[in-house]
């Protein structure tokens, strides 16, 4: 195929939207409307209020049928937002809808040339003129539709992750949950209670890492971080790294021929171990060995050996004995599984906090995070419970809270936007050491209580009742009492206006969140975009907050942005439907963006082919000589090899070079062809 | 002075040369002693001072900073200087022509009169930072050029303000708790020793000294009692407007408030002048209003 | 604007004095000169209070830079610059350092003062720094006790500054001149006489 057709005689609609007064407010809608019916092949042009309306999209479709037309062209908003409406109303009228062509006039027009409406309405001339130029020479296609693999992946073991896979296998969809930790539970496993309720953060949490490790349609793989992500939409070829942990499970023991063997989780090997490193899950505050688990309730309860710590004295393989679970030669594996969709619930780590000078983490010992207050505050934590001061062990009594430690900073050292459940835990944290600590005062240093969430201001009522301190200021500086190591807070009460200097025992920041380090991997490898601070960027704001500019793959929880677990755990649902809906439709449709080669054009070089960064291209014989072919289901239509081809004998569809030239050329002509 | 020496125009600003002109003795002497040729900056001025100049016309601490400029970029060297004041002055000064027209404008206008150029073509640096750089100087050849150690003397440092605040404009890391200065007194064989709020402003600056002098005493007074606490032996600082403050300041607290401190105070480079084997003569000590003779009694 | 109230009682006008904010007392032109001289996005401030907490001379008085701030963006012109605190600031910058709004509350509090010796508002003591300056260069100039030390010391009686180059001083005059700062000082300094 890919013969060049030339449209007969190209008849073009264009419509040009007011968008209320978005658009109509700098550029003048009437002018532009009354331009584009001197263009060449325009046999209408028309103006609406709301072109996205049902009435707007009607004139379309109308006017189709009346002016028989062969093109169409919208001038309104991006075509991120209407494209897919636009095509609709297209293909209502009769037409082929991959002949609508849509200009942009709001996003890159109207919006940023609020004040310039002359230049504005002459720049949205422009953008219909190249319009039109592009509709004229635009042609029937016929997307495809391709299987989508019955299965589904979700990366990332925390809360978010953890709901998305159970949702998904729940609905019957098989899931891989991959986890790079060697158990799953994530942030919220660290926590000793949650607001607003107080339940214990590990009691419901633990039931839901039961339910995810005995789920028959989840499989899980911890210890595992995702290697390469190749295919598209209903065919991602994931390929996983098994880190080697060191330790075998009794189903990996079984086959490798070790009778009732694997590890059981007894713990005799940690009991053995000489090895002593700091525990990450608890901050470094206590200490665990180089084979280990970070807590009893991990699941899998499966141990794992830290090779970077290990001395490979072999103590623990016979402390094991006949269960053969350790395997101190083991490898990184590599895996690969298919999958229709993927979610991604990558979550979030807490800002170096220490990187803001003035408050003293690190330098101070009784400068502590928000999260080492949630270890040292739970039973099952390093002290049992028992908050102390670093410095002396001592159990505080006047405790400073630092809200927004880093959040809601533009100073370029923390971040811009706001962490969002750091009032609220504070909140929490100011209830624990006033339950705690008889006699304990909690003083919380805030600029807002932001207090949005269902029973959350409620909360903050029953806090203030409680006797917790509230002083509207942020906390300029702290300096140490080098003796005592008592803390002085420096801040200004902006509500009396007078400065304060209050010496405290114990200093809690309430660090910023930021994502988590393996973000950002994670995203290229998925070919995800992210906004200005690292969080990964959902396809609409409002309108599509779990999915992402590629198909298939959808968003859970903090790596999308700063939320609570209620809303962490609502996304991930969220996102779990959406994953399982083209899986439960069974095929999905392609744009047919599709590279095509000419093969009377086409010399057969083969230098396409190794150009190709999705492997779509490959040499074939035909007719006695080699020409490229195409594999369209692998093809993006990223045109690189198009732009390449020395002899042009690749046709790119709907981004044809004849198409693309017609639209310079109408740029720089203006119009006057 | 010896050919491999780097060379610096050295501007001396008003309180070292007219009041404590040991500092620039020690300082030309020290630095001859560490590979750094101090020359005269021939007809500079004040900066001018950045609290009483800047804060009632910003045009003419632009105009006036950048004249002292001008006439180290004629000599074609980088500026060095031993003030935090001039520092904020001349360094920020040079910054902020170099990367803004408007102001560069501003000030070319009114240099014109006098047939100067503001053309931006050297850096200005505190000898403090260039003792630091180990590409210049180094600790390593500090205490290498090191003949009487000061051992036994706790010495506490003062910052000051202008050489390090604001943080973003500058380039020394970290300005709530810097510790290279210290690294510099160590260098002398001292104990360098913590103090609560040390960051804290000498309370001279901004014209407050001139404006309100209690107000700027008991700034200073604050800093005497987190001193006396970790017990120093003496306050360095690289700054002679601090030094001024906190050493005739303690005579002034004293008439003003009662209070006895009895701190010796002394630049970084009268130390540097004592550690290099300089007498007290040599360094004017005499002219401190703070008696020095229990200090150097602790270390000579 | 403000209710007047003409009690015949005095002591009662000023104890019942209209004490509301109103937009019409403001000038919203003079956040953009702050802004211009401070060359600092004042009307970003949000109010957190670092600044005074960081402010050495807040303790020790009622000067509030954060007050200044508000009252700036507000435009509360009058009652910045009247306002005797405003020469409280020791353009410590630690302020500056640590607004997390990014801005620089010393430099706009320079822009304030700025604006205020417009009006002829300054304290004296600035004023006489100018005259010295204009005099001999130095701020803080040379005197005979340290002119013996300075010999003793083996340096020039007069350092190699203005002091000793006097021919540099009508240039340096020209550049205060040009701005008729001195002019000014020594009007304003005689008018306080």
């Amino acid at each position: 195929m890919a013969e060049v057709k030339k449209n007969e005689e190209p008849r073009i609609g264009v419509f040009v939207c007011h968008c209320g007064t978005n658009i109509a407010g700098s550029i003048d809608v009437k002018a532009v409307m009354e331009y584009a019916q001197t263009l060449p092949n325009v046999a209408i042009a028309d103006d609406y209020q709301y072109m996205c309306s049902t009435p707007g999209q009607n004139k379309i479709a109308e006017a189709i049928a009346e002016h028989n037309l062969t093109g169409v062209v919208v001038a309104a908003c991006s075509p991120r937002l209407h494209e897919p409406t636009f095509r609709n109303a297209t293909a209502e009228g009769g037409l082929n809808p991959f002949r609508f062509e849509m200009a942009n006039i709001r996003e890159q027009n109207s919006w940023v040339h609020m004040h310039q409406p002359e230049e504005a309405t002459s720049k949205a001339k422009d953008a219909v003129r190249i319009a039109v130029a592009k509709a004229s020479l635009l042609e029937d296609l016929i997307p495809k539709s391709v299987p989508v693999e019955k299965a589904a992946m979700v990366v990332g073991g925390g809360v978010g992750g953890m709901q998305a896979a159970l949702d998904l296998a729940n609905a019957g969809i098989k899931t891989y949950l991959v986890e790079k930790n060697p158990t799953i539970g994530g942030r919220m496993s660290q926590l000793d209670k949650t607001f607003p309720t107080l339940d214990c953060s590990q009691c419901i949490l633990t039931p839901k890492m039961v339910d995810v490790y005995r789920h028959e349609g989840i499989e899980l793989l911890t210890y595992t971080e995702v290697e390469a992500v190749e295919g598209y939409i209903g065919n991602f070829d994931v390929t996983l790294r098994k880190k080697a942990r060191g330790v075998l499970t009794p189903a990996e023991a079984e086959a490798r021929g070790i009778v009732g063997g694997g590890c059981t989780g007894c713990g005799d090997c940690e009991a053995v171990c000489p090895v002593i490193k700091p525990n990450p899950f608890e901050l470094g505050m206590a200490p665990r060995k180089a084979v280990y688990i970070y807590h009893p309730q991990v699941s899998p309860l499966i141990y794992t050996v830290d090779f970077d710590a290990c001395v490979k004295c072999g103590l623990c393989v016979e402390a094991c004995g006949e269960k053969k679970a350790i395997d101190l030669d083991a490898e990184d594996e590599l895996i690969t599984v298919k999958v229709g969709t993927a979610i991604l619930a990558t979550g979030y780590d807490i800002f170096p906090i220490e990187k803001k000078f003035e408050w003293g983490y690190k330098n101070y010992d009784n400068v502590i995070t928000s999260l080492e207050f949630e270890r040292l505050i739970c039973a099952s934590g390093p002290t049992g419970g028992h908050l102390v001061r670093p410095s002396d062990g001592e159990t505080p009594k006047k405790v400073a809270f630092v809200l927004c430690a880093g959040s809601r900073d533009n100073t370029g050292v923390g971040k811009p936007y706001c962490s969002r459940f750091c009032c609220m835990y504070s909140l929490k944290h100011a209830h624990q050491i006033i339950e705690k600590i008889p006699g304990a005062v909690p003083y919380i240093f805030y600029m807002d209580i932001r207090s949005f969430g269902k029973m959350y201001e409620e909360f903050y009522y029953r806090i203030q009742d409680e006797g917790a301190k509230f002083i509207r200021g942020r906390v300029a500086n702290i300096t140490e009492d080098p003796v005592t190591k008592n803390l002085h807070v420096n801040a200004e009460d902006t509500l009396l206006g007078r400065p304060l200097d209050m010496e405290v025992d114990m200093v809690v920041l309430a660090a910023a969140v930021e994502p988590s380090a393996e973000t950002e991997k994670t995203r290229r490898l998925f070919g995800l975009s992210c906004s200005q601070d690292g969080w990964l960027l959902e396809a609409h704001p409002k309108l599509n907050p779990c999915g992402t500019t590629t198909a298939g793959v959808y968003l859970a929880g903090v790596c999308q942005g700063p939320k609570d677990i209620p809303d962490t755990v609502a996304q991930a649902e969220g996102a779990a439907s959406a994953a399982s809906i083209p899986i439960h439709k069974g095929e999905v449709e392609l744009e047919p963006y599709f590279a095509q080669c000419i093969e009377e054009k086409c010399a057969g070089c083969g230098l396409c082919v190794n150009l190709c960064p999705y492997g779509a291209l490959a040499l074939v014989e035909k007719d006695g000589r080699k020409v490229m072919q195409v594999t369209e289901a692998k093809c993006k239509g990223c045109g690189t090899c198009g732009g390449f081809c020395p002899g042009g004998a690749i046709w790119m569809q709907h981004f044809a070079t004849p198409q693309i030239v017609a639209q310079i050329d109408a740029f720089l002509l203006g119009g006057e062809q | 002075m010896s050919g491999n020496n780097r060379q610096y125009a050295f501007f001396l600003g008003c309180i070292a040369p007219n009041r404590y002109p040991g500092i620039e003795a020690s300082a030309i002497r020290t630095s001859a002693n560490l590979g750094i040729d101090l020359l005269p900056l021939k007809g500079a001025s004040c900066c001018p001072a950045p609290g009483a100049f800047g804060a009632i016309d910003l045009n003419v601490w632009y105009a006036m900073a950048a004249r002292n400029i001008v006439l180290a970029e004629q000599m074609g060297m980088d500026i060095t200087l031993i003030c935090n004041g001039c520092y904020k002055s001349i360094y920020e000064v040079n910054e902020k022509l170099k990367h803004n027209d408007d102001l560069r404008d501003g000030a070319n206008e009114v240099l014109a009169e006098i047939d100067m150029e503001f053309k931006g073509t050297i850096d200005v640096w505190h000898l403090a930072e260039l003792y630091y750089d180990p590409k210049i100087v180094g600790i390593d050849k500090i205490a290498e050029s090191v003949t009487r150690p000061l051992t036994g003397a706790k010495i506490a440092v003062h910052y000051g303000c202008h050489l390090l605040k604001p943080g973003k404009e500058r380039h020394f890391g970290d300005t709530e708790n810097p510790m290279w200065i210290e690294e510099l007194v160590a260098a002398l064989g001292a104990e360098p020793v913590q103090y609560r709020n040390k960051m804290q402003c000498c309370g001279a600056g901004g014209g407050v000294r001139g404006y309100d002098l209690a107000h700027a005493l008991d700034i200073t007074n604050e800093k005497m009692i987190n001193l006396q606490e970790v017990g120093a032996d003496a306050l360095t600082e690289v700054c002679p407007f601090c030094q001024l403050q906190y050493d005739r300041g303690q005579v002034e607290i004293e008439e003003k408030f009662g209070i006895e401190w009895g701190l010796p105070v002394l630049h970084y480079n009268e130390l540097l002048g004592l550690a290099q084997g300089m007498s007290p003569d040599e360094l004017a000590l005499d002219l401190h209003a703070v008696d020095v003779e229990p200090f150097l009694k602790k270390i000579l | 604007m403000a209710v007047k109230k003409d009690y015949k009682d005095q002591k009662l006008v000023e104890k019942l004095q209209d004490r509301n904010y109103y937009v019409s007392d403001s000038n919203p032109e003079f956040i953009k000169e702050v802004e211009r001289l401070g060359r600092t996005a004042a009307h970003m401030c949000y109010q957190c209070g670092t600044c005074t907490g960081s402010c050495p001379s807040a303790p020790r008085s009622s000067y509030r830079i954060r007050l200044f701030m508000r009252k700036a963006i507000l435009g509360l012109e009058e009652e910045v610059l009247t306002d005797p605190d405003l020469w409280l600031c020791t353009t410590c910058y630690s302020c500056t350092d640590r607004c997390p709004r990014n801005l620089a509350p010393t430099d706009a509090i320079m822009a304030m003062r700025n604006l205020a010796f417009k009006r002829d508002i300054v304290p004296r003591n600035f004023l006489k720094t100018v005259q010295a300056i204009y005099k001999t260069g130095h701020g803080v100039p040379n005197n005979d006790a340290n002119r013996a030390a300075r010999k003793k010391l083996g340096l020039d009686e007069e350092p190699e500054t203005t002091h000793k180059y006097p021919e540099y001083l009508p240039g340096l005059r020209k550049i205060i001149d040009h701005y008729k700062m001195k002019e000014k000082a020594d009007r304003i300094l005689a008018e306080g006489e």
